[in-house]
């Protein structure tokens, strides 16, 4: 039960990776020479390159963005009881899978709530997506849509989770991210393998935990960059009055001061790998910047992102930062809408709160996928769409819905994944998922899969995985 | 009745007379545990020391490799008899004390019955003792024979046998500068300055290194030092939750002051079995000393707000792992899967702290527990039950049986003697301390002091009629709680006399009118506001929710106290349990076997830079076998023999001479894991070492010692060290997360990790700048070379070769030149500003620049 990625520790752990003529730094030294290598070796062929991995803080309503049911309307304002959806409570998968975070808040809520948007049928394939979100819906012929995915925490620890895959309790387990930079490696040495774009959930609900790397170690954990090209990540610029020439010359002569030194130590693995990570910090310095700074793209580009509109301006930037980081090769980008204060988290005031996020979010994501599409970058980048939870079929507070982690929508696309597909569904009121039940390791395995890695085989000797940490790729969506 | 004709004639069984005791039951009641404490660590099945074996009876009677050891019926003619009574040699326990003289007679009546083994003691839980002592680690250490030699240090005796064995050569001494900056980093975490190199350098005496050692480990640097280590392992953190909102959910606030308890020990070299005593149950072990309370905060740090089932198997699992490398986490939602560790010893380990809650009590000059205080545990309630949860989920306790504390059966027949501990008032009433009424009365007046400057504020401004008046009335409110709180200590006191004045009563009473009619004057500025606010409402009902809150404030104000009058503070129970404290007197005894063993080993692992067990956390049997396991008894027994004194140990360590060695291999081919010790290890610096070395060496480390967290953003700027920055999963120094800080959810051994983020930190950092700039300021050379000598000797302590000078002074040179035209160079000048800036005189710069490469260079970060 190691958390967060700080400390990883673990002998085994060294044994396991790196060549044992290492000592001391033989892991580090080994990663190293795997980048050099651009990569691991995936278990079996891969359908994706990378990943972009979208998520929604605070826990979207799905029954206004991607699950239409028309019954809430029909139910309005009667109670669960009085429907013909009064067995919902007695389900077993309430009593089996909710572990409250704090037992007895959130209560399930009674009063069915109308949706607060209408739905039509969008895409070349007509699926239903709410009138919040018509530039996604556009697009939705690109995508396999999830109507049926479920978390067991009924607070925001449920962030933490769907990254890890287990419940906040059980602690700060490696991300998926990790996961996959600690199978794979990287495409591109002179970028972090997996990178953090926006402003990741507050330490309430996992912080920095939500792109870490547990037991795996810290050079597995996302490194987060600001959407800045002048200081994207700490310490990529020294403060004023240096000079690049200056800074050139400097990494120069220190490597020439360090190869003097090898003469004295010749088998020092760790000196050959600190010479190296210098070579890596220069180059990333200069690169990172590089791959955030947008400026050079066309103006078409940035108006399909939204960049042109003051709305969409933040998170477009953070949108085509994703691509062109992905493009230059990065893993793994995890992108956070919705900053530490738990922006989707509408507990009242949904329609006002949801209608401005999906305002800010809906083009910046439909114009990504537009963008992947056309430089026929999509067959290889997996986009994945997700939040942690769903919203209550239920009104909280008279205009606002609860947590609700037994069914919500999430949706993936390119990088191997069926377009246009509709899978799995939510009963009738949109409150259990019943048909294609998944859990968010089955998203987790999903995308491992597609990245040509077989979930059961990422295993630290010493760290024991439980049956639910592996999930189950999802075949229907897998083209 | 004993007589050989009644056991040839009858057997051994018909031979036991006594109706109370067969031969085989003294055998399950008395030998066997005699046995497993004292014979069974080295004459077992896996490791029968002289050919012996005393783990079953057919291989007892086989004896030894000089013969038989037991006749039975005859104890005078049998050698383990001999031995344990010392009457011929060798004596037995081998180097250890002699038993009791009734252990002594038992085991004669015993040899003297038939010798019989009987069947082992039965255990429900199914844990086979036998079976247990197979494990090393499960067997209590005993001092092996030091090989003999020619070395002084018995460390240096065992490392040399073992690579005689595998074919290691040991690597020659490392030079005196290599082997002082090894030492300070080690000891003390800060690197010599270069007048402390030359000193020792040329220090002929060849006590030198050993009086280095030891004005080191007395430097108070030494409890900064391996506090950090220790803490690490003991997962210190700062209260972290939900920072915005200040709600603590994980630790608690001024978790400090057991940072702070923790450098003072180890400075005052206090042992570590009091250590583990303090922290699992210093209240219960100093009862009303809050010095030693602090120390509690090893337990306060598992406090977790939401769900104290997480919180007590946090504390499970890290006090078995931390003190004795027992993974017993693996057992709480099914038997233990490798180690003899059923499901219910989890639990009943868990029971020792069922009782235990965590409290903050006041400490002298603040009132007020959020801004500063003394996080502690005590026992609340010692009747909880506890049960084990069927497959580890709390939802489904089996309530069938209430278990009750006590160690792992793996370890044996253990009495704990569990007692109560009675609490003095400052336990149980702690705001009845001597300077709690001063600190309360002084907060009372500072608050009438605040009142009367809002209501000036408000006249000022001028604020409307009727908030001017409730301002009044808050000022009165505020005076007349001073008389208020004054007679509530008196009352509180009084009744806390023995015996009760005969007055009690009506301090009681004067209490509660005084009280009463300050909250009376309090509820009345409530009214006054209520009104206001609902006249401003003018019928608005969106607008009368002010008013009403205001309203129902001023309600339940009269309402209060329901009845006699509000204590000056908590009060909590008068005994403790005593559970917590008998667990740590046992943890932290000879009688554990894994104690001494797990501590050495985390001590060897700082200092040589790899530890015997590799799996520091694991000394089960799924965990790795010690490299040197003769040694790391020997350490272990030697420490307990010494009182568990860590100075004498880490003196011990680090004047042998395999620590002294150089950490070139000789034949880097032969042993490539440096197993076995050919050489010394080169080590990197540990993220607190790298930032307080780069402020040392500038001069500018503040050598403040202990208090409150530092925030952890302002590590550029507060030049204190860096253990007393705030840590906490989402709260640490980004230069320290490049170079491996300790996570503060667990950390039992550091990684060390090569990446860029650590040559961004090191070469784009402010630190390093300041740092960097600072040093070439203070330098005083009058040419390139002799300016570049001085660089190499104050950042890497050491000199510089000449090939280095000379590319050192051409490179002053060309970077002078470059300096020259600052017209002709691109301005980068994004990151954060470095608290000295450059220098404009190209000349300087340029050495500046040299500083700041040489904060790069490889031997700046590692330890050779």
């Amino acid at each position: 039960m190691s958390k967060t990625g700080l400390c990883s520790s673990h002998r085994t752990r060294r044994h396991f990776l790196a060549d044992t003529s290492m000592g001391l730094t033989g892991l580090a030294l080994g990663t190293l020479l795997r980048r050099n290598a651009l990569g691991k070796e995936p278990h079996f062929a891969p359908k994706a390159k990378r990943v972009i991995w979208l998520f929604m803080l605070g826990g979207v309503s799905h029954v206004e963005s991607f699950d239409p049911k028309p019954d809430l309307n029909k139910y309005a304002g009667k109670q669960l009881s009085e429907t013909p959806m009064k067995d919902v409570l007695s389900n077993a998968f309430v009593k089996e899978n909710l572990k409250a975070f704090v037992p007895g808040q959130h209560q399930i809520k009674m009063t069915l709530y109308p949706m607060q948007t209408g739905f039509r049928k969008r895409g070349k394939n007509g699926v239903e997506v709410s009138d919040w979100f018509p530039n996604m819906g556009d697009m939705m012929h690109e995508v396999s849509l999830i109507r049926s995915v479920w978390t067991t925490d009924n607070d925001h620890g449920a962030i933490l989770q769907f990254h890890t895959g287990r419940h906040i309790f059980d602690g700060y387990l490696p991300t998926l991210g990790s996961w996959a930079h600690y199978g794979l490696g990287s495409l591109n040495e002179n970028l972090p393998a997996f990178v953090v774009l926006g402003q990741p959930p507050g330490d309430c609900c996992g912080g920095v935990g939500t792109h870490g790397s547990g037991y795996l170690g810290p050079e597995h954990a996302g490194v987060r960059l600001e959407v800045d090209p002048k200081n994207p990540l700490p310490f990529a610029s020294p403060g004023s009055g240096v000079y690049r020439e200056e800074q050139q010359r400097e990494f120069e002569f220190l490597n020439k001061l360090n190869g003097m030194s090898g003469v004295e130590y010749p088998s020092d693995p760790a000196l050959k790998a600190r010479i190296k990570s210098y070579e890596l910090a220069y180059r990333m310095q200069m690169a990172a910047p590089e791959a955030i700074d947008y400026k050079p793209e066309s103006e078409g580009v940035k108006k399909l992102y939204g960049i042109d509109q003051e709305v969409t301006k933040p998170f477009g930037e953070v949108c085509l930062a994703a691509r062109r980081l992905s493009e230059r090769g990065v893993r793994f980008v995890q992108v956070y809408h919705g900053g530490s204060g738990n922006a989707w988290d509408a507990h009242k005031d949904l329609k006002k709160n949801h209608t401005d996020l999906a305002a800010q979010t809906d083009k910046p994501v439909a114009g990504l996928l537009q963008d992947l599409k056309q430089r026929g970058l999509l067959d290889e980048t997996l986009v994945v769409w997700a939040t942690e939870f769903g919203r209550t079929p239920g009104a909280e507070q008279s205009n606002g819905r609860d947590h609700h982690p037994f069914g919500f929508s999430v949706w993936m696309a390119g990088g191997g994944i069926k377009a246009g597909e509709v899978h799995g569904a939510t009963d009738e009121i949109g409150f259990h998922a019943v048909e294609h039940r998944h859990y968010v390791t089955d998203i987790h395995a999903t995308v491992l899969h597609q990245l040509g890695l077989d979930p059961k085989r990422l295993d630290i000797p010493g760290r024991k995985r439980i049956e639910i940490d592996y999930g189950t790729p999802i075949k229907e969506i897998i083209a | 009745m004993r007589s050989p004709f009644w056991v040839a004639a009858f057997g051994f069984a018909a031979a036991l007379v006594s109706p109370a005791q067969t031969p085989a039951d003294l055998y399950t009641s008395h030998i066997q545990p005699l046995f497993q404490k004292s014979c069974l660590p080295c004459h077992n099945a896996a490791s029968s020391q002289g050919g012996l074996d005393l783990s079953s009876r057919a291989a007892m009677l086989k004896g030894s490799e000089h013969g038989p050891v037991v006749l039975p019926g005859k104890p005078e003619q049998s050698q383990l008899y001999k031995v344990v009574a010392h009457i011929s040699k060798p004596t037995m326990p081998f180097n250890g004390k002699k038993l009791a003289e009734a252990d002594v007679a038992k085991i004669a009546d015993w040899i003297r019955d038939g010798a019989e083994f009987g069947p082992p003691a039965k255990d429900p839980d199914g844990v086979d003792l036998a079976e247990v002592q197979k494990h090393w680690a499960f067997r209590n250490p005993v001092r092996p024979v030091v090989p003999a030699g020619r070395f002084a240090n018995p460390i240096d005796a065992f490392v040399d046998a073992e690579r005689g064995k595998h074919g290691v050569k040991a690597a020659g001494p490392a030079s005196k500068t290599t082997l002082i900056r090894r030492v300070y980093l080690d000891l003390i975490g800060l690197p010599p300055t270069p007048e402390e190199v030359a000193v020792f350098v040329s220090d002929a005496d060849p006590k030198a290194y050993d009086k280095l050692v030891d004005r080191l480990l007395a430097s108070p640097a030494y409890g900064e030092r391996w506090g950090r280590h220790w803490l690490d392992i003991w997962r210190y953190s700062d209260w972290y939750g939900y920072r915005q909102s200040a709600q603590v959910r994980y630790s608690q606030r001024h978790i400090w002051r057991w940072r702070d308890w923790t450098v003072e020990s180890l400075n005052a070299n206090k042992p570590y079995d009091r250590m583990i005593q303090e922290m699992v149950a210093g209240d219960e072990l100093a009862p009303g000393d809050p010095a030693v309370a602090r120390a509690t905060g090893y337990l306060a740090r598992s406090w977790y707000l939401f769900n104290r089932n997480v919180w007590l198997s946090d504390v499970v699992e890290y006090t078995s792992a931390s003190f004795m490398g027992l993974t017993l986490k693996c057992a709480r939602c099914h038997n233990h899967k490798y180690d003899p560790i059923p499901q219910a010893d989890y639990y009943r380990f868990r029971a020792f702290f069922e009782p235990h809650e965590v409290r903050t009590d006041r400490v002298p000059g603040q009132a007020d527990i959020l801004k500063d205080g003394l996080p502690r545990v005590y026992d609340a309630d010692g009747s909880r039950p506890t049960y084990r949860f069927i497959r580890g989920n709390e939802a489904t306790p089996d309530e069938s049986i209430q278990l009750q504390p006590a160690v792992p059966k793996l370890f044996g027949k253990v009495d704990l003697n569990i007692k109560p501990v009675p609490l003095p008032l400052a336990d149980s009433f702690p705001d009845t301390r001597a300077f709690v009424p001063g600190d309360l009365i002084a907060e009372a007046k500072a608050k009438i002091e605040k009142a009367q400057a809002e209501l000036e504020k408000a006249k000022a401004k001028p604020e409307p009629d009727a908030v001017i008046r409730a301002a009044e009335r808050r000022v009165e409110a505020a005076k007349a709680d001073l008389p208020a709180l004054e007679a509530r200590i008196q009352a509180d006191l009084a009744a806390s006399q023995t015996p009760v004045p005969a007055n009690v009563e009506d301090l009681a009473a004067t209490a509660r009118k005084l009280e009463k009619e300050a909250n009376r004057l309090h509820a009345d500025a409530a009214m006054i506001l209520a009104r206001h606010e609902f006249d401003l409402a003018a019928g608005d009902e969106k607008k009368l929710g002010k008013p009403t809150a205001k309203l129902e404030e001023a309600a339940k104000l009269l309402k209060e106290p329901a009845e006699g009058y509000t204590p000056i503070g908590p009060k909590y129970p008068t005994s403790s349990t005593g559970r917590r404290l008998a667990l740590a007197k046992w943890i932290a005894s000879r009688e554990n076997p894994l104690t001494a063993r797990v501590a050495i080993n985390d001590m060897w692992g700082r200092h040589f830079g790899k530890p015997l067990v590799s799996t520091v956390f694991n000394f089960g049997r799924s965990g790795k076998a010690p490299s040197h396991p003769q040694l790391l008894d020997w350490l272990a027994v030697e420490f307990m023999d010494r009182g568990w004194d860590m100075k004498a140990m880490h003196r011990l360590m680090v004047t042998s001479d395999t620590y002294k060695m150089s950490s070139t291999a000789v034949d880097a081919s032969v042993d490539p894991d440096n197993v076995y010790l050919g050489h010394m290890n080169p080590k990197r610096m540990e993220a607190e070492v790298v930032r307080d070395s780069m402020l040392a060496i500038a001069g500018k480390l503040d050598r403040t010692m202990g208090g409150a967290d530092i925030d952890e953003k302002k590590g550029d700027s507060v030049f204190r060290r860096t253990i007393y920055f705030r840590t906490a999963p989402d709260l640490q120094m980004d230069i320290a997360q490049a170079f491996d800080v300790a996570s503060p959810i667990e950390c039992f051994e550091r990684s060390v990790s090569i990446v860029p983020q650590q040559a961004l930190a090191l070469s784009n950092g402010p630190l390093s700048f300041t740092v960097a700039r600072t040093v070439a300021g203070q330098l005083q050379a009058p040419d390139a070379k002799k300016f570049a000598e001085q660089a190499f000797a104050r950042i890497l302590g050491r000199a510089a070769s000449p090939q280095e000078l000379a590319a050192s002074v051409e490179y002053l040179a060309s970077q002078a030149e470059l300096y020259r035209d600052p017209a002709k160079l691109t301005v980068i000048a994004n990151g954060p500003e470095a608290s000295v800036p450059p220098s404009k005189d190209p000349q300087q710069r340029a050495r500046e620049s040299l500083v700041h490469v040489l904060l790069n260079h490889n031997d700046f970060v590692t330890i050779r």
